[in-house]
């Protein structure tokens, strides 16, 4: 360029005329502003509540002063972490919770993670039969509410003793059950195991399915022995996958809430989770968060370890996926049947058995009498008795319940649809946008509430949305508070899938609408949304089945006007309710199923179709 | 009738490459051009910075008098509103919508009635001698089916400029030399400007009104396909063009001879000018080579090392010492493998080279054709393999 150039490039009216014109071209793209809308709205929703709820804990808040004479509100104090670290209480409150947190989560989730493992192979790589039938029903106690096996628990081995009515066990037995069985740490390694083995299971034998078996056999064929094969060629293969699935399914038992809340309750057996909601229920709120951050905490800390073990980076085991090579399965030989009959065992014991027992429960007149003499459909369809269950009616007769119902499926249905938008939107973003510093930014505001897990989320937005603040409202008791923590807690996983469902729709295609004058409006409508129905839709089912059996995210927040069936059977089962309980939970259940259900019909058959025209 | 664009002194990044350069260029009304060059040479940037889907970081575009890109005053005009069709690599028809759909997409964007929209479509899919395939969905259609819907949306909505980005690159070899002339017609019925990108140069010297061969995000030659055949403006085009490839030989200028001749080694070639430098590359396409089967005092001695005969045309690769030579024949011959031939050079079909930095020379009163090459092409003076 020559001198002359370059001098009128800085000439002033250049210099405002260019600026004039490269303002308004940024301001007329969408993306661009969508973009920066986005940005201070999650960073509102997401990064604020955890900075105030840090600040909270180290600042007075109203009502402190009946911890110390000394609290100004607003003031910074390091009071609360002195307490929580090493004040009187701190044992009770702080130590014994995390030791607890730390024993049950881990065992779980090495439990949850081996019986997986293993059934993921036998279901994938061998030759076992029935397959077609075990994988969805091993898949069941993952899809029912982690709340429902605690449930079936407590009707198997609660006693007298421990408060109650004599469960199955001593019914049939005529012994009561020791202590330790009926709550505890043991029972809830055991339950939580049972719930989080299938999600163990789906990751894994996802990562097996995806292993050609010709690079195993090729092993054997240069004369290596089957264990040499399973050590240096499968595991390799799937080893991210299974320390992948290890990473979420610690995250996800020590955040575990309703499940250790509902077996440890009787015998003071306290979790971090259980603590944090009872310190914020007692209005003990600093302490509440300070276990929040703790828990937060934990979990980066794990996913750190996990990211560096693996030398990549987060994504690559959150989702692993694609499609199966033609494998070879392996024979069990003699194996096989008994190796079946232990299989069936296993899906009896953790699926079948436990639902049973819940709906048997709800047919039971009284409490503890198992004979058929004691059956009655009144829990479901009895009118308003003041001698049963303190005059509740039957769960489809109770008008409450049924708005209960209207609300579950409403936030449910709202929050997912709008989660999924949402998703797609920033998936968009961060694809399209090639890595730039925005959309890099969008995508891990986006997956930060994966690390905080539920019941610390509803902690946080207690604080942030009670009272109002500047132009937004105090949004507490209103239901579109519980839709909102809904829709930012499945970002996450909304986020992703969004990603992909761009990933796989070519940039020609959208290019070709933008030259022919489509606004960006307009070809997300016409060209991104249609093209990306398949991934969404089937992802927005996971997050309506999700949402209908969600519990500790919301259950801070929930207020008796804003009461979904989930929180409703927890309220009953604190009161004892025990056949209302569960036929609440057999209800969500229910639902849950036919959601599920859905999925998997959807999976094969319209969305597999409206894929396959995604030709290029 | 088609539009004027003016590309001025455009320059584009990324990170530390340099995918343009500086680069200038006026393509007239109604014309053909075709940029050609290696992968990675900037050619895809470069019609992308047309439509407006890649932003360049330096210049200007103009169409008709019509800014739609300047860096210095901030000027980037929307894709859509450039009114320019481009035709994509991978067509990227629509595959939720129907052909009518597809091709009528960007009628209904503009609001065009809902009847002139059916109208206009079903007289295209007439033309394009498609009709009843309206209502099917592009996945339905054949590649060369979907490559004439891709053609179909282009016409639709009667842009000025019509931007292709190596559209023919995804059909089988038959089908590409039945669209190439489809094309061809194609663009004679709209009279649109059009610029096409490839790397293929049959395509390109086949289709081509004008030819912009590019390299490292620079123009190296602008020409009508038969000049930049004929006379390569340097080195690199030379190399580039001409399959089998052309034939370069190490030459120093003899002086000291009564008319000016090069010397290869220990042969003598006579040159029709007297070339400004003395070391000198000397070009010659494999059909300016003359092969003999005799000895002869003007011609110099090669071995046959290989024998390619394709039909038409028998292509031979002769070897002495470290230097090879391929000639073209369309004469019927009876050569043998490693039997003693002559060669002799046709010295006014011959280009030479400046041996330092790759330009052609070229006698005082210039050769025919608008021929423009960069002013220096420093860095690219390959040395030819002699």
């Amino acid at each position: 360029m020559s001198n002359s150039a370059m001098e009128s490039h800085r000439h002033p009216r250049v210099i405002l005329e260019r600026w004039f014109n490269q303002t308004k071209t940024l301001l007329m793209t969408p993306q661009i502003v969508i973009s920066g809308i986005l940005m201070v709205v999650l960073t509102y929703l997401i990064v604020v509540p955890l900075l105030q709820m840090t600040w909270r804990t180290l600042t007075w808040g109203e009502g402190d002063r009946r911890f110390s004479r000394q609290a100004v509100t607003g003031e910074m104090t390091g009071f609360h972490w002195e307490q929580a670290v090493s004040g009187p209480t701190s044992e009770a409150f702080l130590y014994e919770p995390l030791i607890n947190t730390m024993i049950t989560g881990t065992l779980a989730a090495v439990f949850a993670l081996s019986l997986g493992a293993g059934l993921a192979w036998l279901v994938t790589r061998t030759d076992m039969p029935g397959k077609g039938w075990l994988r969805p029903t091993l898949i069941l106690p993952y899809i029912v509410p982690s709340f429902a096996l605690a449930l079936a628990w407590e009707t198997l081995f609660k006693s007298p003793q421990t408060g109650g009515q004599p469960g199955l066990f001593q019914y049939l037995f005529d012994v009561a059950p020791p202590t330790w069985l009926s709550f505890g740490a043991v029972p809830i390694v055991i339950t939580m195991s049972i719930h989080y083995f299938p999600f163990a299971f789906l990751m894994i034998s996802g990562a097996l399915s995806t292993v050609d078996s010709q690079l195993e056999e090729c092993a054997e064929l240069m004369g290596a022995s089957r264990w040499t094969v399973l050590r240096k060629i499968t595991f390799p293969i799937v080893g991210p996958a299974i320390l992948g699935a290890a990473v979420l399914t610690f995250g996800k038992t020590i955040g575990t809430f309703a499940l250790p809340y509902l077996l440890g309750r009787p015998v003071e057996y306290q979790t971090l989770a259980t603590m944090l909601f009872s310190s914020v229920s007692l209005g003990f709120t600093a302490l509440g968060y300070i276990l929040s951050l703790v828990l937060i905490v934990i979990t980066v800390i794990v996913i750190w370890i996990s990211a560096r073990l693996l030398g990549g980076n987060l994504r690559r085991f959150e989702t692993i996926g694609g499609k199966g090579f033609k494998a070879n399965l392996t024979r069990l030989g003699v194996w096989k049947w008994p190796l079946f009959g232990m299989v069936c065992f296993i899906a009896f014991i953790a699926a079948i058995f436990p639902i049973g027992l819940l709906g048997y429960q709800t047919l039971m007149m009284v409490d503890g009498n198992y004979g058929f003499d004691n059956l009655t459909l009144h829990y479901w369809l009895g009118r308003s008795n003041p001698d049963i269950a303190r005059g509740e009616p039957g769960v489809l007769h109770n008008t409450v319940i049924l708005g209960d119902t209207w609300n579950t499926l409403r936030l449910a249905f709202l929050a997912s649809i709008l989660s999924s938008l949402v998703g797609l939107i920033i998936g968009y973003i961060v694809v399209r946008g090639r890595a730039g510093l925005v959309s890099r930014t969008l995508d891990q505001i986006s997956f930060l509430p994966f690390l905080i897990p539920g019941i610390a989320f509803a902690a946080m937005y207690l604080g942030m949305f009670a009272v109002q603040r500047g132009p937004i409202p105090a949004l507490y008791g209103t239901f579109a508070l519980i839709v909102l923590i809904c829709v930012v807690n499945r970002l996450p996983y909304s986020t992703r899938t969004g990603a992909a469902a761009v990933t796989q729709i070519g940039q020609e295609l959208e290019e070709a609408a933008e030259l022919q004058g489509a606004s960006w409006v307009r070809r997300f409508w016409r060209v991104i949304l249609p093209l990306s129905t398949g991934g969404v839709v089937a992802g927005m089912l996971v997050s309506f089945i999700g949402i209908m059996r969600e519990l500790s995210l919301i259950i801070l927040l929930i207020t008796p006007s804003t009461r979904v069936l989930m929180t409703v059977g927890f309220r009953y089962a604190e009161e004892d309710q025990t056949q209302l309980t569960n036929a609440l939970v057999m209800l969500v259940t229910v639902l849950t199923l036919l959601g599920q259900a859905l999925v998997w019909q959807l999976g094969k058959g319209r969305l597999r179709r409206l894929k396959d025209r995604q030709i290029d | 009738m088609g539009a004027t664009i003016e590309i001025r002194n455009l320059t584009k990044r990324y990170g530390d490459v340099l995918a343009l350069d500086d680069l200038s260029l006026t393509v007239h009304p109604g014309e053909f051009l075709v940029l050609l060059g290696p992968s990675g040479c900037g050619k895809t940037t470069l019609l992308r910075s047309l439509s407006g889907l890649e932003t360049p970081d330096e210049g200007e575009i103009v169409i008709d008098d019509r800014v739609l890109f300047s860096s210095e005053r901030g000027i980037r005009v929307a894709p859509g509103l450039r009114q320019i069709g481009m035709v994509f690599q991978s067509y990227a028809l629509w595959p939720h919508m129907k052909v009518k759909d597809n091709i009528g997409f960007g009628l209904r964007v503009q609001k065009f009635p809902q009847s002139e929209i059916e109208a206009r479509v079903e007289k295209i899919l007439n033309e394009l001698s498609m009709d009843g395939l309206g209502e099917r969905y592009p996945s339905e259609l054949s590649g060369g089916q979907q490559q004439r819907i891709a053609l179909a949306r282009l016409i639709a909505t009667k842009p000025p400029v019509f931007l292709m980005d190596e559209p023919l690159s995804n059909l089988d070899a038959r089908l590409r030399l039945d669209m190439r002339a489809e094309l061809k017609r194609f663009h004679y019925d709209s009279d649109a400007t059009t610029v096409f990108v490839t790397h293929d140069q049959t395509e390109a010297m086949t289709m081509a009104s004008q030819i912009v061969i590019m390299n490292e995000g620079r123009i190296q030659q602008t020409a009508a396909p038969l000049d930049i055949y004929r006379h390569p403006a340097n080195l690199f085009v030379a190399e580039f063009i001409g399959m089998p490839r052309i034939n370069l030989l190490n030459a120093e200028l003899d002086a000291d001879a009564g008319s000016p001749v090069a010397r290869i080694s220990d042969f003598i070639v006579p040159l029709a000018w007297k070339p400004p430098v003395t070391e000198l590359v000397v070009a010659a396409r494999p059909e300016d080579v003359t092969l003999l089967t005799a000895p002869d005092e003007k011609a110099l001695e090669f071995r046959v090392r290989a024998l390619l005969p394709s039909g038409p045309e028998l292509i031979i690769q002769l070897t002495r010492g470290d230097q090879t030579v391929v000639v073209r024949e369309t004469r019927q011959m009876d050569l043998a493998m490693d039997q003693t031939v002559w060669i002799q050079f046709d010295s006014t079909a011959l280009n030479l080279y400046d041996r330092r930095d790759g330009t052609m020379l070229r006698p005082e009163a210039g050769l025919p054709g608008r021929t423009t090459g960069p002013e220096t092409t420093e860095g690219l003076a390959q040395q030819p393999q002699v």
